[in-house]
Order: C-alpha cells, then structure tokens, then sequence
C-alpha cells in the first residue's frame, strides 16, 4: 500500500479507516457518524483510527466503545457470536443502548474500567440477551480494558469476548443425564425408578422448570405417575389424561405417532405457573412420548422449557435423550416384574409337564416296542451285510433305548404318583446285587480316566429290594458321579449302622453348593452353571432314585462340599415289616444284571472322548446329537433384536449345522473358516457373539479368544468355543484365555442355542452399560482419553476428534503422541508437553495447559486434567484424561498480558527514542526472538534502523534489507511471515515503519502470534505516537521554560533552584527573577501562581514580565506590587498568586521589600543567628487591588545569607511551616563554607521529601557580598585599580584592617607575578582576579594566560619573595600552571 | 597609569637624610623609589609611615640599600617587613617610636 506523505495529517477517508473489513466495514462507512459525539471519521483521532482497525481485522469477537457517548463498534466475528438482530442497528449508537438489556450487569464494569483504567475479566458470566428476538440465557467469558486517547487519557473500552453459553448449558444438561443414568442397579419398582429420575429432574430447574411423567394404562387413559417443579393439584398437572380426548391439557393423542409435540401454554390451567430456576414462568412445554420398541410408548414427557433458550436441535435432543432414559428405566423396571411373574409361572408349568409327561408316557411304550422289536432284529440280521447301516441303525437303537429309559423314567413316576407302582420286594444279599451294579459301570469310568473302588461287605441280614426300582437308584446315583466328576475316584460301599443297611456312592466331583443341597432331590431341578461332562439330563433322575428309596422304606441323603466331592448314603431298613404284606416275594435266583442297565451305560459312554472301539464314537459326524425336534425355534424365544453371531470353525459341515441352527433360532450368522480370518472380519464389524471351534489351524480359538480379548475394541465381545476335548482342565484352559463360555461336543442343539441365548443377553445387558458410557463419553465437549501404563492413548471419544484431527481409526498412539509439537522446530512448547506428560505418568491426578498441534498442523492450546484409574476389565493401571480446547482463552491472557507488558515499558519512556526501543525488547522476549529490528523510512532509501542487538542498517544482510524495504508495500498493520521470523508495517511519528521479529530458527510463527503482533503493532504505533507527542510538548515546555522561567545570567552572588511538580514539564507557577536596575541595584522577586503544570506557567510568565517591567520603572517593591495588584486581577489564574518582591543593594547589603501573602524570606548571619523578614507583609496578588501595601528595610550585614522561597519547600502535610522554615535555617547555618551555587544544591538536597517534591519549588539564594570579580590587561599600571577595587570590597566583608593588608599583598604578589612572567612577551593579556567570601572562609583566584617561570631567587631574589609572601601571609595557597596559563588560588579564614 | 608615590627628601632633627614616601609601592613606581635610593647616598632614613601597600617589588629595592638604611613604618606594614626578612637587615622603627629619628618640622 503506498503511504500517502504526512498521512498523519491526512486521515484516511471513512470508506478505508474501514477496509480491513468488507460487510461490517461497510456498514460502519454507512453511520452518520457527524450526528454522533465522535464526529466525522476525517476528524478521528489516531488511536481511534488505529483501534478501529485492529477491531475490523481481528478474527475474535470484539466490540468496544468510544467517546463521551461510549459509541459502539464491532467485528464481523462478534455480529456473528454475539450481536444477532441488532445489527446494524447497533453500529454508531451509544454502548448503553445498544446493551440496555445487560447494563445494569455491564455497565459497572464499564465504569471501573475507565475510572481506573484497569482491565476486567470475567469468566462465564449469565448474561440476558435480546439479540434474537427474544430475552435469551447466554454465557461470556469476557475482559474490558481500557482505550486511550492520544493523549493517553482513557476515553473508551475494547471487549474481547468469547461466548461460553454452549458449554455452560451443555454441561449442565450432561449432568442432568449422567444423573438419570447413575446407578440404576437399586432401582428394582417403576415406582423406584420414577422417584429417583423426579429427583435428578428436580435439580435442574433452568432446563426443566417443570416436568410430568403420564403414564398410559390399560384402558386408553395417562395416569400422572410423576412430577417436578410443580405442586400437587396444580391444574396443569391432572391426575388423568384421556387418551382420545381433544380438550386435554395435554395432547395425549399425538403419541400413537410417536411425535413430540411443542404446547404453548397459555390456556387457563397455565396461570400462575412456577418459573423453576427463572423469574417468570415458561410458556411452553414439549411433550415428549417414552417410546417402547417395536410397541406403543409407556407413556409421554412433558417438559417445560426455558423460556430464555430457543428449543433448538441441542434443547430437542436432551429431552427427548431425558425421556429415552425414562422410557428405558421403566423398561428395566418392567422387565423385572415380567421376570418374577414368569419364574411363578415356570414352577406351575413344572407342574404341569410331570402331568402331561406322565399322562402320555404310557402311550410312548407301545410305538417304542415297535420300533425296538424290529431295530434289533435289522442289527442281527444285516450286521455282516454292510457296515454303514449297521452304524445307522446302532443310532437308532441307541436312541430308543434312550427314549424308553425316559418313557420308563416318566411311567414310574407316574406310577409312584398314582400309587400303582407294582412292587415285588424279594429278599437278597445288598453287597452282591449293588456290587454287580456297580461293574456295569466299570468300563465306562475307567475310561473317564477315574479310579473306581466298590467296596460291599455283606450285610448279616437280608435286605428286601425290588431289583428293578434298585438298579434305577444305583444306576442313576453312579451315572451322576460319572457325570460331575472330572478326576479322581468313585466309590461305592454297602455296611449296616444304627441297625439300618447303608449303602453310599462317593465321587470327587464338582460338588453341590450348599445352597442348592436342599432342592437337589426336586424334580425338575437343575444346578444351574454346574460344570459336568454334558448337559443332557431331564433333571429328575435323583427325584426319581428318592422315590424309589422310599417305596422301601428307607431314605437317601447328600453331603457334599463345593469343589470337593458328594456322598449320597441311602439307609433301608432290614426285614419286611416295613412293607405292605402283598408286596414281599420269596428270593429268587440272581439273574444277570437286567436289560434295563443299558441305556444308563450307553448314555454315560457317550459323555467320554470318544474311542474307536466304542459303540459311542460313531455318533454323528461330529459328536453333535440332534435329537428330533429339538433342532427348531419353535420351543426356543427368538432373540428380541437379530443379534449377530460369527461362526468360526475350519468343519464345513459343522459351520453348515450351526449355521442353520442359529439361523433358524432368529441370528444373523456369519461363518469363517478359522480364528485369522475371523479377526479380519472383527475389524471391521463387531458382533454380539463369537461362537468358535478350539481346534483350527493358522489362529486357533483359544489364540482368536486372546486376540479379542487384547483389543479395546473386541474385549468385551462374548465368545462361546466348542470343543470335543472334555475334561476339566481344556474347559479351564478356554475360560482362562477369555471365553465367556465353553460347551463340549457333542452338545443338544437346544443347549448350544440356549448357551448363545444367555451370552447374547449377558453382552447387551453388559452392552447398555458400554454403550451409555460411549455415548456419555462421546457426548463430553471436551476431548477424552484414556492412556495406558505405556503411555499410549487407547481410547478418545469424538470431541476428541474435533479438537486434535485424530480419530479412532489409528488407535493406540503411541508416545511420543503425533499431536506433540515437533521438538526440532519447536523446541520450547515440545519441552512443555513432555514435562507435562511426565507428570501425567507419576501422578495420581492433576491438570495442566500446554500447546499442541491439530493434525492439520496449527497450534491449539489445552487445558488437561487427568487422573490415575485402573481398568476393571484388565486391572492394568490406565490414565483417564480430558483436552478442554482453551486456544481462545490462553491467547486472550498472553494478549492482555503482552499489551499491559507493552503499554508498561511505552509508559516508563522519556522520548520516542525510548519509547521505541524498550517495545522492540518487549517484542523480542515475548517471541523469544534473536533480534527485532525497527525501520524507519524518512526520506531517501537508507532508514534509520533501531535494533535490540544494537545492529546498523548497513550491517543486515542484504537480503534482510530488502525485506524490510519491501514490507512498506505491505498494508498497515498486517503482519507477513516467513520460516525465519514475521514484520509487519506500522505507523512511526518519522514515517513508515517496518518491524521485523527474527525469530532465528525454523520456528512456526502461528495465525495466533500474527494476530498478536498485529494487536501489539496497533499500540505501539499508537504509543509511538503518543510518545512524540509527549516530545514534542516537552521541547515546547522547555522552550517556553526557557523564556519565561528566570534570568538567563544571574547577578554575582546568587543562586537559584526550580523544582516543577508536574513531570516531564519543567515549568510551573513558581518562579524567581532577579533584575539588575540601571543604578546597579538589583531587584528580587521570588513568587508562586496558583495551580500547576502548564497553565500556571503561562500566568507566572506574564506577572514575571510585567513585575520586571515595573521594577526597571523605578519603582519600589510595595509600589510595584500594588500595580501588580492591578494587571493580575486581569488576568484568569493570576489572583492569590503570592509575591516576594526586594530591591537590593549590593555594595551596602540594604534590602528594601514587600511580601503579597509569601512566606518570609531568611536571613542567616555569619555567626549563626536568623532573622525572619517579616515586616512589609500583606495579601495575596489581587485579592484587594487598590489596597497600599507596606514596605521594609533591612541590612544584610556582611557574610550573611538571604534565602527565598516558594511554600513548596517548606510546607508539608501535618507540620506546621514553622518547621520547615526552622528546617531551610539550619540547612543554610549548616552550609556556611559552602559556595552559594553549592550552598542551593545541599538546601534542596535537605529539605526534599522521601518521595521528591509534590509541589513546585522556587529557591533563590543570596550572601552578601557578591563575590569580587576582576579582569584586567596584564600591565603594572592595572595593579593600583585592582587593589582599590578588592579594597573597596574587603571592606564589605566587614574585615579587620591587618587581614585587609595581607590579602591585599598576596593577591597583588599573584597579580604582578601574571604581570610579569606571564605576559611578559605579550603584554596586555587579560588578568582575571575573583574574590570570595564565605561565612568563615575567603577565597581568592587569580588566573592568567601565560605560563610562570619557576621561581629562580638567585637571579630574581624579590620574584621568589613573592611567593614565599604569599605562602605567609594566606593560610592556603595552590599554583597551578597549564598550559593555557597559570591559576592561584589562595584561601584565608576569616572567621 | 603609575601607582600614585610621593617621594620627598629631607633631613632628619639630627641632619641624616630623609627620604619620606607617601602612598603605594608595587612593579609599576619601584623605579622611582630605587632612583631617589641612589640619589641619596649614605646612611638615610626612610619614612614609609604614609605607605598603605607595599610588595615584593618595594621590598626589592629597599634589600639592595638594606645595610645603610632606617625605616620607620606604620604597623600596616610590619608583617611585610618581617616576613621578608629585611626588618633583620635594616632598622626599623615603628610610627609611634619615640627613638625613630624625627623629622624636620614644616619638612615633611
């Protein structure tokens, strides 16, 4: 941009004062700025001009305010923010009107800024706003600091605002559903559930003024079941809302849509509506419906809503967010109850089945017969013929057998239970027949791996058994023990106690928990969870064996210890008399055990791992069974939502078999081939269960488990492994690697399906917590993390995202984290992250702000706060964290804090010179920067160049010349960066200036610091120009001063001292004169104008003249103060100024004066004494013109010293003047062989307060007699007149006559001496004589231009007697010859 | 212009010469002084009783005739004579001496 010569002078015109901002800049251009104080923008001064521009280029929201009117401007970024409708409105008005609504809020802050001229800051401050039509809840983080004028007068304010209100609402709405969501595990009864959600609604009475839960019933209508924030019986609050009634309060209908509804409330059940947490009631409330899936909603929200907030997408989503949270706590609730009614249900349905069962049992036998018949005749008959159907139709046959074990189970039962059970109660030897039952079983548990030991001693009595209802028991018992029990031994013993047989089946198995022993013999009851090698089983083996036990009498019992082991002891009793008569049997011969044990055996070896040898191993291809009608849904409840299921297993047929199972049961199903390909799929798509093999090549299920289980994303995901391993120690192996179950092949369709049932449910049940903390987590504004013990971060949400750039998607980030600053480039904001990460891993909690950078590159500041947790899933210590993105906030301090910084050292300069060079250090540490340069274009091409390593412009580097000459084309205060450093242009008093920081290495300068320098160039410029102002004023001062302040060459014997007040001005109301008269009288006057600085000066000025005037008139002191009288009552300031004014005569010390109201000079003698003048005393300058005025006299006797003053030296606050004149005395008694001039210096010295003078103070000093001085041409014929002279005035001294003739002699020795040889080759030279006379000492100089011989006494004996007379007559004599000549000085006292 | 210095010759009661000088001595009239010294040769008797001032100059003059002279002096001028030494070489009187030669009356 080219400068325009003396832009200074030339204010640009409005269209370009606003041009750093296109639409506000115009819209400003468009104000009548001439119909408000500040006049039209031609006239503006620099620093508005200046300010104006940094608020239109500025990207932060800004407004401030200017001028008397306090006229409001603003930035596009704050119309955007904060502004709304009332732009422009608002552009040009005064700040007062256009923030009415706030003012009572604002407007002290205001004040105190420009009262003070001290900054303000508040953070999230509640502000009412009309910016949008209505009065709204708002937010602002905010400071005010003061504006200043050219000439630095505090005439305005610049707000730099950022608006929090979306975090402060957002915030306080998070906390209402945190709430809602907390701890719902107590909440058992809707009703529960509901007083607890109206508690949390409560507390948040700024979004939710009130609320009402309806809930529907049955018949049509809403019930009331809740309510916050308004009392009981209020009108808008009915008890019941009919469903299809048009005329209800609330509009239940709208719910079958399962819309919300907005209600304007102003009907007449919404008079006199509390206002929850505001001053006036809401007018409208949202009704929200509690929405069931897939079902007509619970019920329906209302919600009143803040009437100070827009029910925006943000206010929408909360409510209907609260009601989804209501809805799912009545859900919760819901289903409770639904599950206790159905496990009522299940007991009578238990009930019922035994019924059926034993009703339809019967009619099985018959089919089964038919079935068996010819099956066992097919096996004989084709055995030999073909080996497939053989084992086709050993499945079949083993499955009848099966079938009728149950059917025969079924049939006893329903024999016992109908009392037809037909007995036949035979006398045998217990040992043996349970000894030969248990070797049935022998095979079967050797192979399990088991030790058996069957210890029978015989009984002395006999027993009476039903053979077949005793093989049942003992069969069913030792089925059980093979069942549960994994490793160790089963045994069985028969013995007589207490006179009872006894007979007892011990394993080393699971055990019973000691809760489930009482129900271990009730039908139908199943130890749920129990490990055992299959899950077959109806549950009623051990009813039945009870039953049985007591059809003969006897009783049958279970210890058992968890984990240990279970003994059942059947106790019967000896003899027959226990049982009906028609039941007992003589004894039969033992047959071999009956057909009846072969089901048992069958069913138990199909348990075991499977041997080639055994009948059991060719069952099914995979050792799955699918009995008939078990592999469809139909008895299995489909789950509520299609869950998702992958198969992992490398057996195509059995992915094929499972894969229609879980199909057919309602699953979504997708099947891979092995645990890689498993984990590809699990990347991308997570499903709600992983049902896997064990044993697959590449990643088997237990690697694929512990894969899973590393990952954060797939921990949690349920994985059920099949295997065909039974045994403890396989199914220990996969519930440690993480499977949340486990299920050995072969395996029922139904238990595969029912085990996928409960896992699905137990990982969504697990899943609504997971998925309400992400969504809690992801609903943080701010970015959260968690780190592991390594420090890498593996988990964020999405704020997370937002404010860094890095997503989910590269998880885990290691450390050194991708968003550090780079150490290289950046090396102090990398330092600061690295300590701050440092501390993160050694503390248990904490908080701290540091820089880091957005994957897009730029710089962002954030606030972090973290503390040390440990994972309840892994038990891994893990750092849990939150960024608050604080880059507005953290920039806002450093710019207040580098402007105070600034405007500090702008304020501490003297001259511009100063001023320019303590900012460009300023500069330089805020950057840290290697150098700032300053140029300065004046004229021609070469600048005067200020430099903080005190450079010249001819010792840059070329290249650095050029930038600088070519930042001039540059637009004002617009910063350009490189990679070494950033300058911008600003306006300098001299001409343009080009400021370049050299930031020295490869260091980012951010668009922040371009924003900074630009604010910074703005106030300095406008220092800059305050400061030549300054400059200019005190040269003007000083000038001026220089006029008017005193006498340029004073009489001998004076001396006079000027303290002004004000600072940097020299002058000020008091003043001085002396006057020499035409009769070589000299006038004295000493006097001091009302008030201060440069007005009083100029009114001191014009009474000094016209009293200088008035004296060279001849007129006496009392007379020219009566005419003074006269021109100050003329003049405005002038009135009460108080005057000394004396005539002095100096040849006779004769003091003739007159005092206008001034304090009394002091006159001190030689010997000590004062006197105080204080005749001729009357009023002030003007007060009674006209008035005579009384006139003095008084001799100042030799050596003594006149002292005059102006109050300023003497008056102090609380001490009477009395002691400050007492105070001046002693100073000048103390000063007594003090030259006059040092004798002025030591008084001013003394009397200064701690602190320097508050007021002006005028001095002037006077010792009688004035000093004697003399020049004379270095001829003899000068010496007589010289002698008479210093006669005349040793005389004056007041001198005894011998002193007088000896220091006539010596100074005439010195003189003829500088007669003689000093100029005896130029005669004519100027001799000069000075003579002195303190209180006690006097001192004589005579100097000379020509240089002395030493002294040579055998050629000039008398020459030599010169000196030596000299030497005895004075009590100090020094020569000192130079060669610009020759000075003695001597000294006497005269005391 | 010369210092003002009267010198007028006379003789004393006894009949010695007599040399009575009236004002101020100093470089610019020793001339004079040494001048009327020579023109009277002999014993003289030097009445500087009327000189206010005199210096090293005077004193000069007065040391070379040292050894035949008798001054008689005001006590103005005493320290001068002693200091320099000549009241050792010279007799000399004090005004007010009632053994300093006396003038002539009427010859002063």
């Amino acid at each position: 941009m080219a400068r325009p010569e003396n832009a200074e002078h030339e204010p640009p015109a409005a269209e370009e004062l606003f041009a750093a901002d296109a639409v506000v800049g115009r819209d400003l251009a468009r104000v009548d700025w001439a119909a408000t104080p500040l006049g039209a923008p031609s006239g503006w001064p620099q620093s508005l001009r200046t300010t104006v521009s940094i608020l239109l280029s500025s990207r932060f929201p800004m407004w401030m305010a200017w001028g008397p009117d306090l006229t409001f401007f603003c930035n596009a970024a704050y119309r955007r923010d904060t502004l709304g409708q009332k732009y422009p409105w608002a552009l040009g008005r005064p700040a007062g009107e256009v923030w009415a609504e706030i003012w009572d809020d604002i407007g002290p802050r205001i004040d105190t800024v420009l009262r003070t001229g001290e900054a303000t800051w508040d953070e999230a401050l509640l502000l009412f706003l009309e910016r949008s039509g209505y009065t709204e809840e708002s937010y602002h983080t905010f400071s005010y600091s003061p504006l200043r004028d050219d000439e630095g007068q505090v005439v305005g304010m610049l707000c730099v605002v950022s608006e929090d209100t979306e975090r402060v609402i957002g915030e306080r709405r998070m906390a209402t559903l945190r709430d809602l969501g907390s701890d719902p595990s107590v909440i058992r009864t809707e009703q529960e559930m509901l007083l607890f959600a109206g508690r949390q609604l409560d507390r948040n009475q700024s979004d939710l003024p009130f609320t009402l839960t309806y809930l529907l019933e049955d018949d049509g209508t809403a019930r009331l079941a809740a309510a916050t924030g308004l009392p009981g019986g209020h009108p808008a609050a009915p008890a019941a809302v009919a469903f299809e009634d048009p005329d209800a309060v609330w509009p239940a209908a709208a719910l079958s849509r399962s819309e919300a509804t907005l209600v304007r409330l102003d009907g007449a059940p919404f008079a006199e509506l509390p206002g929850g947490a505001w001053p006036e009631p809401p007018t409208q409330a949202l009704v929200v419906p509690l929405l069931r899936q897939g079902d007509t909603p619970y019920g329906f929200l209302v919600a009143a809503l803040n009437r100070y907030r827009a029910l925006d997408d943000a206010y929408r989503g909360f409510i209907e967010l609260t009601a989804g949270q209501l809805a799912t706590g009545i859900a919760s609730a819901r289903s409770y109850q639904a599950q206790q009614r159905r496990a009522e249900e299940l007991a009578e349905l238990d009930r019922a089945k035994t019924a059926f069962f034993s009703n339809i049992s019967h009619e099985f036998r018959t089919p089964l017969t038919l079935i068996m018949g010819p099956v066992e005749e097919l096996r004989t008959r084709l055995a030999p013929s073909d080996e497939h159907v053989r084992e086709e139709l050993d499945v079949i046959h083993r499955n009848g057998l099966r079938l009728g074990k149950l059917v025969n189970t079924l049939l006893d039962f329903a024999r016992i239970e109908a009392g037809r059970m037909q007995a036949r109660y035979e006398p045998v030897d217990l040992a043996t027949v349970t000894g030969e039952l248990a070797s049935v079983f022998r095979s079967a548990i050797d192979r399990a791996g088991l030790d058996f030991h069957v210890d029978c001693a015989a009984p002395d009595r006999p027993v009476y058994l039903d053979r077949g209802m005793w093989e049942k028991v003992v069969l069913n018992l030792l089925s059980n023990a093979l069942k549960f029990t994994f490793e160790g031994s089963v045994r069985v013993a028969t013995g007589e106690r207490d006179g009872r047989a006894v007979v007892t089946i011990t394993d080393t198995g699971i055990g019973v928990p000691a809760a489930e022993l009482p129900r271990l013999f009730e039908r139908f009851h199943r130890i749920e969870n129990a490990r055992s090698r299959s899950n077959e089983g109806s549950g009623i083996g051990l009813a039945l064996v009870r039953e049985l036990v007591g059809l003969h009498g006897g009783t049958i019992t279970a210890d058992s210890t968890e984990g240990e082991g279970t003994r059942f002891t059947i106790s019967l009793p000896f003899g027959a008399a226990h049982l009906p008569p028609e039941a007992v049997a003589p004894h039969t011969p033992a047959g071999a055990v009956s057909a009846s044990a072969d089901p048992y055996l069958q069913e138990a070896l199909r348990w075991l791992p499977a041997d080639p040898g055994a009948a059991a191993g060719a069952d099914g291809a995979d050792g799955v069974t699918q009995p008939a009608g078990e592999t469809g849904a139909a008895h299995v409840p489909g789950p509520a939502a299609r869950a998702r299921v992958l198969v992992v297993d490398d057996n195509a047929d059995m992915r094929e078999y499972l894969t229609r199972i879980l199909t057919g049961a309602g699953y979504e199903v997708d099947a891979v081939a092995d645990g890689q390909e498993a984990l590809d799929v699990l990347r991308t798509n997570v499903p709600d269960l992983v049902v896997s093999d064990v044993m697959m090549p590449r990643v088997d299920g237990l690697q694929l488990v512990a894969a899973l289980r590393a990952d954060a994303r797939t921990a949690a995901v349920p994985v059920l492994l099949l295997s065909a391993r039974a045994g403890q120690e396989a199914s220990i192996e996969g519930l440690r690697a993480g499977a949340d179950d486990y299920l050995v092949k072969p395996f029922a369709a139904a238990e595969l399906l029912a085990r996928v049932r409960a896992n699905v449910e137990l990982a969504r049940l697990r899943g609504h917590q997971a998925r309400w903390r992400t969504a809690l987590v992801d609903s943080l504004q701010e970015a959260f993390f968690v780190c592991d013990d390594t420090g890498a971060v593996i988990e964020t949400n999405t704020a997370f995202t937002d404010i860094l750039g890095y997503g989910p998607e590269g998880l885990p980030y290691a450390p050194i984290h991708p968003w550090w600053p780079d150490a290289d480039t950046d090396h102090e904001a990398h330092r600061l992250v690295s300590e701050a990460f440092d501390r993160l891993r050694t503390s248990a909690r904490g908080s701290y702000t540091i820089p880091v950078k957005h994957r897009d590159g730029h710089r962002l500041w954030v606030t972090a706060t973290f503390a040390q947790a440990q994972d309840p899933d892994s038990g891994r210590a893990v750092t849990v964290g939150t960024f608050r993105d604080v880059t507005a906030e953290h920039y806002a301090i450093q710019r207040e804090s580098a402007l105070a910084a600034l405007a500090t050292v702008l304020s501490r300069a003297t001259s511009l010179p100063e001023a320019l060079s303590a900012a460009l250090g300023e500069l330089r540490t805020l950057w840290r920067a290697r150098c700032v340069l300053a140029a300065v274009f004046q004229h021609g091409d070469t600048p005067s160049l200020t430099a903080t390593d005190a450079s010249a412009w001819q010792d840059l580097t070329a290249e650095r010349r050029r930038a600088l000459t070519d930042l001039r084309e540059q637009a004002q205060l617009t910063p350009v960066a490189d990679h070494t450093g950033a300058g911008i242009l600003l306006e300098h008093p001299e001409g343009p200036l080009a400021l370049w920081i050299d930031l020295g290495d490869d260091r980012p300068f951010t668009g922040e610091d371009q924003l900074l320098l630009s604010l910074l160039s703005g106030h300095l410029a406008q220092g800059l120009s305050r400061a030549h102002q300054i400059d200019q004023q005190r040269e003007t001062a000083l000038a001026l001063q220089r006029a008017i302040l005193g006498p340029s060459r004073l009489p001998d014997g004076f001396a006079v001292r000027y303290e002004p007040a004000t600072q940097p001005l020299e002058v000020g109301g008091d003043w001085y004169d002396t006057i020499t008269l035409p009769d070589g009288r000299i006038g004295i006057v000493v006097g001091d104008c009302v008030g201060r600085g440069l007005e009083a000066a100029t009114v001191m000025g014009q009474l000094r003249s016209a009293c200088r005037a008035l004296l060279l008139q001849d007129a006496g002191p009392a007379q020219t103060l009566m005419a003074l009288d006269h021109f100050a009552a003329g003049i405005p300031g002038a009135p009460c100024t108080t005057v000394f004014c004396g005539v002095l005569d100096p040849g006779t010390g004769r003091l003739t004066y007159s005092s206008a109201g001034h304090p009394p000079g002091i006159v001190t003698h030689a010997d000590g004494t004062t006197r105080l003048l204080e005749d001729g005393r009357s009023i002030p300058l003007a007060v009674r013109p006209g008035t005579a005025r009384p006139e003095a006299e008084c001799l100042l006797p030799a050596r003594a010293t006149l002292l005059l003053y102006t109050d300023g030296l003497v008056e102090r606050r609380r001490r009477p003047l009395t002691a400050g004149i007492g105070q001046a005395s002693e100073a000048v008694q103390d000063g007594r062989n003090a030259t006059v001039d040092d004798l002025a210096t030591q008084v001013m010295d003394r009397l200064a307060p701690a602190d320097g003078y508050d007021d002006d103070v005028a001095l002037l000093l006077y010792r009688h007699p004035a000093p004697l001085e003399v020049s004379f041409p270095a001829e003899s014929s000068q010496l007589a007149p010289v002698r008479k002279a210093l006669r005349s005035w040793l005389g004056q001294c007041d001198l005894p006559p011998g002193t007088v003739q000896s220091i006539l002699v010596a100074a005439g020795e010195a003189c003829a001496n500088a007669v003689e040889h000093g100029h005896r080759h130029a005669p004519g030279e100027i001799v000069r004589l000075r003579a002195e006379a303190l209180v006690d000492d006097l001192h004589l100089t005579i100097a000379d231009t020509g240089q002395w011989k030493p002294p040579q006494p055998e050629l000039n004996a008398h020459r030599g007697r010169g000196v030596a007379l000299m030497r005895a007559l004075m009590q100090h004599v020094t020569i000192t010859p130079g060669p610009s000549g020759t000075i003695v000085d001597m000294h006497m006292r005269i005391a | 212009m010369t210092t003002p210095l009267s010198l007028v010759p006379g003789r004393c009661a006894d009949g010695r010469p007599r040399l009575t000088a009236a004002g101020e001595i100093d470089m610019s009239n020793i001339g004079a002084l040494a001048q009327a010294l020579d023109d009277t040769p002999g014993p003289l008797v030097l009445d500087l009783t009327e000189v206010e001032y005199l210096d090293s100059a005077g004193l000069s003059v007065l040391f070379a005739h040292a050894d035949r002279l008798e001054l008689i002096a005001s006590p103005l001028l005493t320290p001068v004579l002693t200091i320099s030494g000549l009241a050792d070489l010279a007799t000399v009187h004090a005004t007010d001496d009632p053994d300093a030669p006396g003038g002539l009356p009427g010859r002063q």
